[in-house]
């Protein structure tokens, strides 16, 4: 027999049809049922507008998806003949304010979902303070705000760099907002310093702090999620960025990847149609995110977390949690890093010079965003997008199952449905 | 018609066809706590609430305060019941019902995914026509794309306080919406001027001649509530969109629209003859104050 | 006898100044000369302008006025822009023809002797009321899909420096027939040189 779950919460809604055997998990398919039709609404429109409605396509990671296009459109700039330069400068601010939507979305994730999530299970208490997630994710906005002028819904990014030309000030301020981030973090959510978390080499050390982080990692290992949610262990990383190494991995060895093998096709969900498209590289499922871009940078916490448990739902939340510390130190050398005295834009030719295809892949919260552009003259014929929930949460058949289904299967439901929410689904980006 | 206090009011955060944008912007809010202290919040589609969407989409209980994110198609789903079922039921009730959001108030972002049944609550675009037009008192539009949460709050603070909020021809309180986006704008002593700003990515010179800024013509407060407490997109170069207006979303953004290099479109309220003489007449004199950069960083660093 | 008005005896000297100005040329012509046409003394001259300098700026800025006016009478006619061309031009010529003294100041003096007005003249501000109408005509034009987009400038000077121009000829008396015989083909060519191409 099948049941329907419909699991909110998850920026909107998925359908979830359990085929249970014997109160476990035998195969549960995934619908999206909602549909936008973003990429019709962008033929015809000059580039340009591209920058305005993307970020449109998603509240809590539009500046990745700004970000995706404005590389698609350098990119087709560049297939057109007249490559355009983007300043270090530009480059670092346009990956400052990127890294710093990751980490307030992680944040997010963290107190609204997983925590909340964690106490609804028996045994657990944890206590739930889901408005100082949100506290913190507003630390991270307003310091990302200084450079792109608000979030959520910048277009501060334009061909040929930033609109943003920063002083003394707005840069001074950005550092003293990302040290009260960084303090804020260490007092609330670590229970000790920056520094010292990112040292940690094993879970043991865990053991040696007392904190919401040190809580969660208690609860995940008493619920035996160290044990649970193991998937195809097959990962992929495609947005260049200072913070990432593009690669796909077996486990933890890397292989090179060809942008162009990525393709996508249509949900396996025989119950209900579902709009969002299954993504995959070579024909094959693999896992995107936090826990990704970790192992594709060889840290060393992650590495030994993996050793032992795998591709558990244990190492996927705490990947998240370990991610967001990663790159908030990141931010905090990055700011150092913009060197005031470049330019912020550089001009190129006029759009209406552009007449070629364009990809851009950004690494947003979930994983790779790849956005696809057709231009004709610097008008859009042609537009794709592909979002990071598209990979992990596809819907595939019994004999090939995502790696969300995968994690899911053999487990019961509660523990099911909390696997599914460890992924951190966006419904949004992938209704587009 | 005022709520009744002194039991905290009933809100209800419902959505239609959105990004979340407006959840979370409102997520932002400095006194986020302080404010939700005061109210049982029934559903939200971030934060714990009362009750699940499940119950929610039962149609049992009723609310004092309907908040509605997202443009309103009547065949879009939550937990597979359609806004047309779910709308209607809880505005018959509510005190007040506030849509949050230009997609909400006029149709915005996605009215053109489906444009014969899509629309915001009370307006498709600029003509009346939505769902709830007959409750047309009882709607608050806050526009924008997102909407700040100062806005949101604001509003509710005041229907808190009972205090009478006064609209404008499009349902939208006159406290945030008589003002324009570019009042308080750190350019304006360029827009006096007619100091246009050549290309894009510096802080001197006026974004409205050639980089399509509709902040003279955007009924906003972003540059003085400011953005996240720090800024806005004209601060950091970016041209307004005018987002909180029927109007939007427009085309072209990035440019301003001329006729013979004229703009097509002119301060609101100003006379195209009163603005063309008096940018006629500022273009003529030179500043020298105004052109160049104020900081030489190249040089002097 | 009617009481003469400050405003009539103002506009009284401006026509005196223009007359003279045309017959013997700027320079030449003094404030004597003209106080005398006018028929008051020199002292009370000075209390209606100042100086030479001033004259000049106000003559400029009458003549923009004037211009002006008649140009928004026209841009305000529910008419369209191939017409209003063609009013335009035979505004333009009219007031030639009918009053040379103006046009040949704005050509002569205005355009031609710059140092005369020094800094109060700058760029465009005393030909505001006559430039800011023909931009609304221009704007107008190609918002209704009428006329080409293009620059201001490239535009202006089309149809400015060809009406100009005729109306040098036909001070040098170099036109074989009235200025108003040439009103036709002259709109034509401008309607065909500004308006919409595919």
């Amino acid at each position: 027999m099948i049941t329907k779950e419909i699991i909110d919460h998850i920026e909107g809604e998925a359908s979830l049809y359990f085929e249970m055997q014997e109160k476990r998990v035998d195969f549960v398919t995934v619908v999206f049922p909602h549909f936008r039709g973003m990429e019709n609404m962008l033929k015809g429109k000059s580039a340009l507008d591209a920058l305005v409605i993307t970020p449109r396509v998603c509240g809590i990671c539009g500046h990745a998806h700004l970000m995706a296009t404005v590389r698609a459109i350098e990119d087709a700039y560049k297939n057109s003949g007249h490559p355009i330069e983007v300043s270090n400068k530009a480059q670092n601010m346009r990956e400052l304010t990127l890294t710093l939507e990751i980490i307030q979305n992680h944040l997010k994730w963290l107190y609204l979902v997983l925590i909340p999530q964690l106490n609804n299970f028996e045994n657990i208490t944890l206590s739930l303070t889901p408005l100082k997630g949100a506290y913190g994710a507003s630390l991270a906005t307003k310091a990302l705000a200084i450079l792109a002028g608000q979030w959520p819904h910048s277009s501060y990014m334009i061909p040929g760099g930033v609109t943003s030309d920063p002083t003394y000030i707005e840069l001074m301020q950005l550092r003293a907002h990302l040290e009260k981030l960084s303090d804020f973090l260490e007092k609330e959510t670590l229970g000790t310093t920056v520094q010292n978390f990112l040292s940690f080499e094993s879970c043991k050390n865990f053991n040696k702090i007392a904190s919401d982080v040190s809580s969660v990692e208690q609860a995940l290992f008493d619920l035996r999620m160290h044990k649970k949610g193991f998937s195809h262990d097959d990962f992929i990383v495609l947005g260049e960025h200072r913070f990432t190494q593009i690669a796909k991995s077996r486990a933890t060895r890397l292989y090179n990847v060809d942008i162009t093998k990525v393709h996508v096709e249509d949900a396996f969900s025989p119950q209900e149609k579902s709009y969002a498209k299954n993504a995959l590289y070579k024909n094959a499922f693999y896992e995107t995110g936090p826990l990704a871009r970790l192992i594709s940078k060889d840290v060393k916490l992650i590495k030994n977390m993996h050793r032992r448990y795998k591709d558990s739902n244990y190492t996927r939340a705490m990947a998240r949690i370990y991610e967001m510390v990663y790159l908030l130190q990141h931010s905090l050398d990055l700011v150092k890093e913009i060197d005031i005295t470049q330019d912020s834009c550089t001009k190129s030719v006029t759009l209406s010079k552009v007449t070629a295809q364009g990809i851009g892949v950004v690494e947003a919260p979930r994983g790779p965003l790849i956005h696809k552009i057709k231009l004709k003259e610097g008008i859009i014929e042609r537009y794709e997008i592909i979002t990071p929930t598209q990979w992990n949460i596809s819907s595939g058949t019994k004999l090939k199952p995502s790696p969300a289904q995968k994690a899911m299967i053999g487990l019961n439901k509660q523990d099911a449905e909390f696997v599914f929410r460890t992924f951190d689904v966006c419904s949004v980006c992938t209704t587009h | 018609m005022h709520l009744n206090t002194e039991t905290k009011p009933k809100l209800l955060w419902l959505q239609g066809v959105t990004c979340n944008g407006n959840s979370h912007s409102f997520l932002n809010l400095e006194s986020l706590e302080q404010l939700l202290d005061k109210f049982e919040l029934l559903y939200h589609p971030l934060l714990a609430s009362t009750f699940s969407l499940s119950e929610i989409t039962s149609l049992q209980n009723s609310c004092d305060i309907l908040i509605f994110e997202g443009t309103y198609d009547p065949e879009f789903t939550r937990n597979n019941i359609p806004l047309k079922e779910i709308l209607p039921y809880y505005a018959l009730h509510a005190e007040y019902i506030i849509a949050l959001g230009t997609c909400a108030s006029f149709g915005g972002m996605f009215q053109s995914l489906a444009p014969e049944r899509n629309s915001g609550l009370l307006y498709k675009v600029e003509e009346e026509g939505g769902p709830l037009i007959a409750y047309k008192k009882r709607v608050i539009n806050l526009s924008g794309c997102p909407v700040h949460p100062e806005w949101l709050a604001t509003t509710l603070q005041m229907l808190l306080a009972k205090h009478t909020i006064v609209v404008d021809d499009l349902q939208r309180p006159r406290e945030l919406y008589s003002s324009l986006a570019h009042h308080g704008c750190t350019r304006n002593e360029y827009f006096e001027w007619k100091v246009d700003t050549k290309g894009f990515g510096l802080k001197e010179g006026c974004l409205f001649y050639e980089q399509g800024c509709r902040a003279p013509l955007t009924h906003a407060s972003c540059n003085t509530i400011l953005w996240n407490e720090v800024s806005s997109k004209t601060r950091v170069g970016t041209p307004c969109f005018g987002c909180t207006e029927p109007s939007f979303p427009r085309t072209n953004y990035f440019q301003t629209k001329t006729n013979m290099s004229i703009p097509q479109d002119v301060p609101l309220g100003v006379s195209k003859r009163a603005y063309l003489t008096v940018a006629g007449m500022a273009k003529t004199f030179h500043i020298k104050r105004l052109e160049g950069v104020l900081i030489d960083y190249k040089r002097d660093h | 006898m009617a009481k003469i008005t400050k405003e009539e005896r103002k506009n009284g000297i401006i026509s005196a100044a223009l007359a003279l100005f045309s017959q013997k040329g700027f320079y030449v012509t003094t404030i004597p000369d003209i106080a005398q046409k006018v028929g008051m003394s020199v002292g009370n001259f000075y209390n209606y302008f100042s100086s030479k300098e001033i004259l000049a700026k106000e003559l400029i800025l009458y003549i923009s006025d004037y211009l002006g006016k008649n140009l928004r009478e026209i841009n305000m006619k529910e008419i369209t822009t191939e017409e209003k061309i063609q009013e335009i031009v035979s505004m333009y010529f009219k007031m030639a023809s009918d009053k040379p003294e103006m046009i040949e100041y704005f050509l002569r003096v205005y355009l031609s002797n710059r140092e005369v007005f020094g800094s109060d003249c700058a760029g465009m501000i005393c030909v505001s009321s006559f430039v800011t109408e023909m931009m609304i005509f221009f704007e107008e034009g190609v918002a209704k899909g009428d006329l080409h987009n293009q620059d201001f400038f490239s535009a202006f000077g089309l149809f400015m420096g060809y009406l100009g121009g005729m109306v040098f000829l036909f001070g040098e008396a170099l036109l074989p027939e009235p200025l108003k015989e040439y009103e036709e083909s002259i709109s034509l060519n401008i309607y065909n040189a500004l308006k919409h191409r595919d």
